[in-house]
């Protein structure tokens, strides 16, 4: 009659799904497309050394270019890497500074005035396009574009370029924009499939779970109150033997119980599992258990243990000693995440003055309770009955 | 002559009627009148101008959909008093029942000599107390609960856990009278608060616990 394995399948899944933190579809999406930006604009970046290096070696400007486009870089996409997406002024600086004002500056103090030597800044402007394509609004996006070409237009006819070195660098310009776009659209969708799988599966998983605890109450109930029923209505057994109504009390009992959990809707109550099993231990020993749960928190597993060990020798105790066969059990949540028990009989109760604990309520109750750091105390008067007290924390 | 008292017995099932018709024969200071499986029909079974029945068993959920709060007002205005049993304690509901009227609350597992001084307690004009009624009080978390003192609330709360009247009064330090007022002083209080909100801010708490404010 113990409830305390039917929790178990959901308690499994929650571990499985709750604990492993892989990020969502459109997380990966993001990490992915700042990765991808990332080792573009370093091939560029490199490209700029590169050739400030070997070109046009000792210009102050062209180094202060370099260390523009690095230092945009770095601001840029070191965000990115530490919140997980763009920031849209980083963006947008990075695209203005070294995608249209950097080629003018070079051309005009840094003596670029060929192609080949402002090719490099260029670039730049280029896998700023592919960042502005995916962070950007669609009208932002588009904007950079027109900004980003009139740079490339107007800069290369500044130095004289060809029409070809034109038309394949503004050519790089547009299908960067549009590769980065379409790759972002495509991981985005399959990351909200994948999303939408994961939480089907969970869905079914869970459902399955629950299907699962509910057939193992429909065993418990197969194996206590339908045969109760059953074998009262097939007759022949008298139904008023106190034997038959006290079985029938147990159970109702335990019914009863059944209830009041489920009410909760909190299925992992490891306090309420745990109370479960002592008081299950002290019904089969033929005590009546009254329970009544309020808002049971969740409390360590260790305090749980200590909680229900208790308990149990308090239930047992009644049993042997209150002459009543009948014991109260509440247990009520605390504001604080405390929890509070008591086990009262309307037994025979004893004199505290000159009552000297047994074996059992020194070790099972009062040691434990402390260990566990909560707090046992017991109160009683002669034909009174007894109430204990647990109580966790202290 | 010895007095005895009326008892009505509404709940729709069978088997317990015919349980409790038994078991009350049992009781020669109590006479079960009339028993039907819905407030309509013993009323019907049971009209104006006969003397109301002392008490009348009120089962909390019948099956035909009516309200629990509704089928005690009307017992109470045919002028019986009302005690409500059930076979699981569905605490909102007996508190609502208290606050519309009712005068104790009972589980069904209880023995015939708790039941048989609950009615006579009701019907001597008292509110028949039960651990189970203590508790829901008790751990009443609704925002429009009224203030108790820390007395009635010490004894609640020792009443709730099953101790008996008398021995929660020694605990106290009081006599099992005071201690039964305190518990009187409880139901008066939940009678006197009624449901609706005081204040703005229990307003502005009751809503948010509804669940109709969207933060």
């Amino acid at each position: 009659m113990s409830l305390s394995g039917i929790t178990t399948p959901l308690r499994r899944l929650r571990l499985r799904y709750g604990a492993s933190e892989v990020g969502s579809g459109l997380d990966r999406a993001r990490s992915f497309m700042i990765l991808a930006t990332l080792l573009y604009r370093m091939s560029h970046l490199l490209v700029g050394v590169l050739a400030v290096t070997q070109l046009r070696r000792g210009h102050p400007v062209q180094y202060a270019g370099v260390a523009l486009a690095v230092g945009l870089s770095v601001l840029t996409f070191g965000a990115a890497l530490q919140r997980g997406w763009f920031d849209r002024w980083h963006v947008g600086a990075d695209v203005l500074l070294a995608g249209c004002v950097l080629p003018f500056v070079l051309w005009g103090w840094g003596g670029s005035h060929s192609p080949d030597s402002l090719g490099w800044a260029m670039l730049i402007g280029t896998s700023g396009m592919a960042v502005a394509a995916i962070a950007l609004d669609r009208l932002q996006a588009v904007a950079a574009l027109v900004v980003l070409a009139l740079t490339h237009l107007i800069a290369y006819f500044l130095v004289d370029a060809r029409a070809g070195v034109l038309v394949g660098h503004l050519s790089s310009l547009v299908s960067s924009a549009a590769i980065a776009g379409i790759f972002w659209w495509y991981l985005r969708r399959q990351g909200h499939l994948l999303d939408e799988a994961n939480v089907r599966a969970v869905e079914a998983e869970v459902h399955r779970a629950r299907y699962a605890e509910r057939l193992a109450h429909h065993r418990a109930l197969h194996d206590t109150v339908l045969a109760t029923l059953t074998a009262l209505a097939a007759g022949g057994i008298d139904g008023n033997s106190s034997q038959v109504r006290e079985r029938c009390a147990r159970e109702a009992a335990y019914l009863r119980r059944l209830i009041q959990r489920t009410s909760d809707e909190l299925p992992h109550h490891t306090v309420g599992a745990a109370l479960e099993e002592a008081v299950g231990s002290v019904e089969s020993l033929g005590l009546r258990v009254t329970t009544q749960y309020h808002a049971l928190p969740e409390v360590p597993p260790a305090a749980a243990a200590a909680l229900a060990d208790a308990t149990r020798e308090a239930l047992n105790n009644v049993r042997r000693h209150a002459g009543t066969g009948y014991a109260f059990l509440t247990a009520a949540g605390s504001d604080a995440g405390g929890i509070v028990i008591t086990v009262v009989d309307r037994g025979t109760g004893f004199d505290l003055g000159n009552h000297v604990p047994g074996l059992g309520l020194r070790l099972s109750v009062y040691a434990r309770m402390t260990e566990a750091g909560g707090r046992a105390s017991v109160d009683s008067a002669p034909g009174e009955g007894v109430r204990v007290e647990l109580r966790w924390p202290t | 002559m010895a007095h005895v008292t009326t008892v009505g017995l509404i709940d729709d099932d069978r088997m317990l009627i015919d349980g409790m018709r038994s078991w009350l024969r049992g009781a020669p200071e109590l006479n079960l009148e009339t028993c039907a499986s819905t407030v309509t029909e013993y009323l019907a079974a049971h009209p104006a101008g006969e003397a109301p029945v002392d008490v009348a068993l009120l089962d909390l959920v019948l099956r035909d959909g009516s309200a629990p709060t509704d089928n005690i007002r009307q017992l109470r205005e045919a002028g019986s008093r009302v005690l409500v049993i059930s076979t699981v304690p569905d605490r909102a509901q007996i508190i609502e029942s208290l606050r519309a009227g009712a005068d104790g609350y009972l589980t069904k597992d209880n023995d015939l000599r708790t039941l048989s001084a609950a009615i006579l307690d009701i019907a001597a004009g008292h509110c028949a107390h039960s651990p189970e009624l203590a508790f829901a009080w008790a751990y009443d978390s609704d925002p429009g609960r009224p203030r108790l003192s820390p007395r009635e609330r010490q004894i609640l709360l020792d009443y709730a856990s099953g101790m008996t009247l008398k021995s929660a009064a020694r605990r106290a330090g009081i006599t099992v009278n005071t201690a039964k007022d305190y518990l009187d002083r409880v139901k008066t209080k939940y009678r006197e608060a009624g449901r609706p909100a005081y204040t703005k801010i229990d307003l502005a708490r009751r809503v948010s616990e509804d669940g109709l404010n969207p933060i």
